[in-house]
């Protein structure tokens, strides 16, 4: 950072040689410990405490808590017995919890990857057309951003259903042989849930890169035009680096929302039909309040807290990343 | 320095994290003391005008149809039978209250009477719990002893660790009986040249469904299903469990008696027979059913898709008042044995918060909705009293089917009860494997195989205690 060195030295000096001159020349007046601007200070810690606190009760406290509790097994309401890391050996090497991590892998693809990859588009051909109403369309598009998922998700069960409008425009195309409960396929569950949530996401991840394509100054644009880049070539050297940082953003939120997705589960398929569409936090929910293995249910939770962080931080490595530095 | 502070700050938050821990979780409550344990036999069963206002929170897991009716009506008559007593009840949807049931009985301020499920992955764990109170001595002020079966009575029985099912005190009693049966579209039946009255055996069931295949459109199941919860089909099967297994073997398996196995020829039979049932398309195609919920079902069949349901009948109110004059009921003609056997019990057991302030209030209200005066409302919703001596008879034709198909499983000891009160987990398990079973992705050796396994391993857990 080049222009960070200059200011913290003047910085430095400054009230140092301020407090020098009112001290009067009294040399041991010079130790007296010296503070740049914007550096911490312990009074700062006073600011941070009602937030730092409310934080450690509601946030770090349960996430301890159901760390502690991982390390029983409990039914929820009896006293629970204290069986060390057997949760964790069971997460690891039961076959049905193993898929569950999979499935929300698949997810990830769905809710990530392509509302990405969707997002760049839309927001690259926004960017540089002229259409009329074109914050209409904006607006339209970000709005199932702002929908309750449990809204959602009932529509959708309406939209895959035996007479959803789905297999009611294939039927009337000539297509009734691939009309099928789109939700109670074995095969094709996953991937259905998995678009309901492209649908969900795709608008965010639009709307960032939108408004990050409004920050890259147009003389770059020119330049790029000066040298005969097309629209292709101008998309990959002008803007898809400028979207680096919201890139990183729209990635984790996404991925973060794909790992703990529950309620469209919940809502559309219950994990169903078999087990193929069970995501661990829906095994969270059935195994601490239906089956009464409240142990199981926050070990589960705690390898999704663990693999939630750990993707974060490798996106955030990866993309947000300036490969300049 | 910030270091030291961080550190300093992590610190903190870990003993407040532990210090929230408390130790071991659910040391910290006590095991509720059972009410009424001092004044032990001192029931009173009247006189509660004389209470001054009171309120009775109740919690019912009957959220829709008929028996929502019923429960509604009948506390209407107990609040006009004393005026000085409110009845709040909050109605939830079954699959989603037993989830919660066990969190709000364990609460501070629980409902003082809430449904429950029998089995061990509800019932069980509050009767451990010490969450509820046993019932036994107002069974015997309002004769529960003698108005309910054996069996029904059986399924309210738990030893007082919840560890044993089946005997012990008497924890709740349920208003209606509920079994699954046959619903048949007698329109659909007579189309297909299939006269119902000659159905005697499982043979003859077994032998008029290609009939009645060739005659309905391809798109249209025969037997209509809506399977998205995974239990209806669980039900469905249980009507063929009951063809090739005897009922007092499969509640053996249920109550964990010793020695009992899911593996046997009568299960494997039975399952056979659901798979070659699906893959004659009997039921329709797979997601179809899979993305179909029971209720659904019923809705479909009420307006006429499909020649028969294989459902609970707590579906009657629904499919009558489709279908009209065209709806019949009745238990699924019986196998070799020549004994009617199907999934059945009395209606989900209602039971009394330890912790509520009015053990005989409580006791009277449950007395009046589940009791000899609950009669007429329950056969008016198309319910089956679960009692033994109703007050009330039905009138209408499809009603009394219905009664007769619960009245025969009793008197012939054919009601094999729910599987999935076995484990608490076993709900999960049996709906996940059929499901499977049935789209290809698991033989019928691999589901007895997942099933018993289950139940080992709770038997296990449950001999350790």
């Amino acid at each position: 950072m080049g222009i960070s060195t200059p200011t913290g030295v003047g910085g430095t000096e400054q009230p140092a040689g301020a407090r020098a001159s009112a001290g009067a020349l009294d040399a041991p007046e010079l130790k007296v410990r010296v503070r740049a601007p914007g550096e911490p200070r312990r009074v700062a810690y006073l600011y941070l405490a009602p937030a730092l606190l409310f934080y450690l009760i509601f946030a770090f406290g349960p996430l301890i808590y159901t760390t502690w509790l991982s390390f029983f097994q409990w039914d929820g309401i009896t006293v629970g017995k204290w069986v060390g890391l057997d949760n964790y050996d069971r997460v690891l090497s039961d076959p049905a919890i193993r898929s569950s991590f999979v499935h929300s892998l698949v997810l990830i693809v769905f809710y990530a990857l392509v509302p990405c990859a969707l997002g760049l588009f839309l927001a690259s051909v926004m960017a540089h057309s002229r259409i009329r109403g074109v914050g209409f369309f904006r607006a339209v598009l970000f709005l199932p951003q702002t929908i309750a998922t449990v809204v959602v998700a009932i529509a959708w069960v309406w939209i895959y259903g035996q007479n959803g409008p789905i297999n009611q425009g294939l039927r009337a195309i000539g297509l009734g042989g691939l009309t099928r409960s789109w939700l109670g396929d074995f095969d094709l569950a996953l991937p259905a849930v998995g678009l309901i949530g492209t649908w969900v996401m795709f608008g965010l991840c639009m709307v960032l890169f939108v408004a990050g394509i409004q920050k890259i100054p147009q003389t770059l644009y020119e330049a790029a035009r000066v040298d005969g880049a097309g629209r292709l070539r101008e998309f990959f050297a002008v803007t898809l680096p400028a979207l680096r940082g919201e890139l990183a953003v729209a990635l984790t939120l996404t991925t973060i929302l794909a790992l703990r997705t529950f309620d469209l589960v919940y809502v559309a398929t219950s994990g169903g039909p078999g087990s193929t569409t069970t995501v661990p936090s829906f095994l969270v929910y059935q195994n601490a309040f239906a089956n009464g293995r409240v142990g199981l249910a926050a070990s589960v939770a705690v390898v999704l807290t663990v693999l939630i962080f750990a993707v974060a931080f490798v996106i955030t490595r990866i993309v947000d990343r300036d490969p300049t530095q | 320095m910030t270091k030291r502070w961080l550190s300093a700050a992590v610190a903190a938050a870990l003993a407040i994290g532990v210090a929230a821990c408390g130790g071991t979780p659910g040391q910290d409550k006590p095991k509720t003391t059972q009410q009424g344990d001092a004044q032990a036999q001192q029931v009173k069963t009247d006189g509660f005008d004389k209470l001054g206002p009171v309120t009775l929170r109740v919690v019912s897991s009957e959220g829709s149809g008929g028996p929502r009716i019923a429960v509604r009506e009948l506390t209407k008559q107990f609040e006009a039978k004393y005026p000085n007593v409110t009845v709040k009840v909050s109605f939830r949807a079954f699959s989603s209250w037993i989830k919660q049931v066990k969190l709000e009985m364990a609460s501070d301020n629980p409902p003082d009477v809430a449904a429950g499920n029998q089995g061990y992955q509800v019932d069980g764990e509050l009767v451990k719990a010490g969450l509820i109170m046993p019932l036994d001595k107002y069974a015997k002020a309002y004769g529960w002893e003698k108005s309910f079966s054996d069996l029904a009575l059986q399924q309210f029985k738990w030893s007082s660790d919840g560890t044993q099912f089946g005997t012990g005190s008497i924890y709740g009693v349920a208003q209606s009986g509920q079994s699954v049966g046959v619903f048949a579209n007698k329109a659909k039946l007579e189309a297909a040249g299939v006269d119902p009255a000659s159905l005697k055996t499982f043979d003859d069931f077994d032998k008029a469904l290609p009939k009645i295949k060739a005659s309905v459109p391809a798109s249209e199941p025969v037997i209509m299903l809506g399977n998205k919860e995974q239990y209806p089909v669980i039900h469905l099967w249980g009507t063929l469990q009951g063809v090739y297994s005897p009922a007092q073997e499969v509640r053996d398996w249920i109550f964990h008696r010793p020695g009992q196995s899911f593996d046997n020829d009568g299960n494997k039979q039975s399952l056979e027979k659901l798979k070659a049932w699906n893959d004659a398309g009997y039921f329709g195609r797979g997601d179809d059913y899979n993305g179909r919920a029971e209720l659904d079902a019923a809705n479909l069949f009420a307006r006429g898709k499909g020649a028969f349901m294989l459902g609970g009948n707590w579906n009657a109110q629904t499919v009558v008042d489709g279908l009209k004059g065209d709806a019949m009921f009745f238990d699924m003609p019986p196998g070799p044995s020549g004994k009617a056997a199907a999934i059945g019990s009395a209606s989900v057991p209602i039971h009394i918060s330890a912790k509520t302030k009015q053990p005989d209030l409580a006791a009277a209200y449950i007395d009046f909705i589940a009791g000899r005066s609950a009669s007429k409302a329950l056969v008016d919703t198309t319910q089956v009293p679960a009692i033994v001596d109703p007050t009330a008879e039905p009138s209408a034709q499809f009603t009394r089917e219905v009664a007769q198909g619960w009245q025969t499983l009793v008197d012939a000891g054919g009601l094999t009860l729910y599987p999935d009160w076995s484990s608490p987990t076993m709900l999960e398990t049996m709906g996940q494997s059929f499901q499977e079973l049935l789209a290809d992705r698991a033989s019928v050796q691999d589901v007895t195989k997942r099933i018993q396994d289950d139940w080992t391993a709770y038997d296990k857990e449950l001999g350790g205690k």
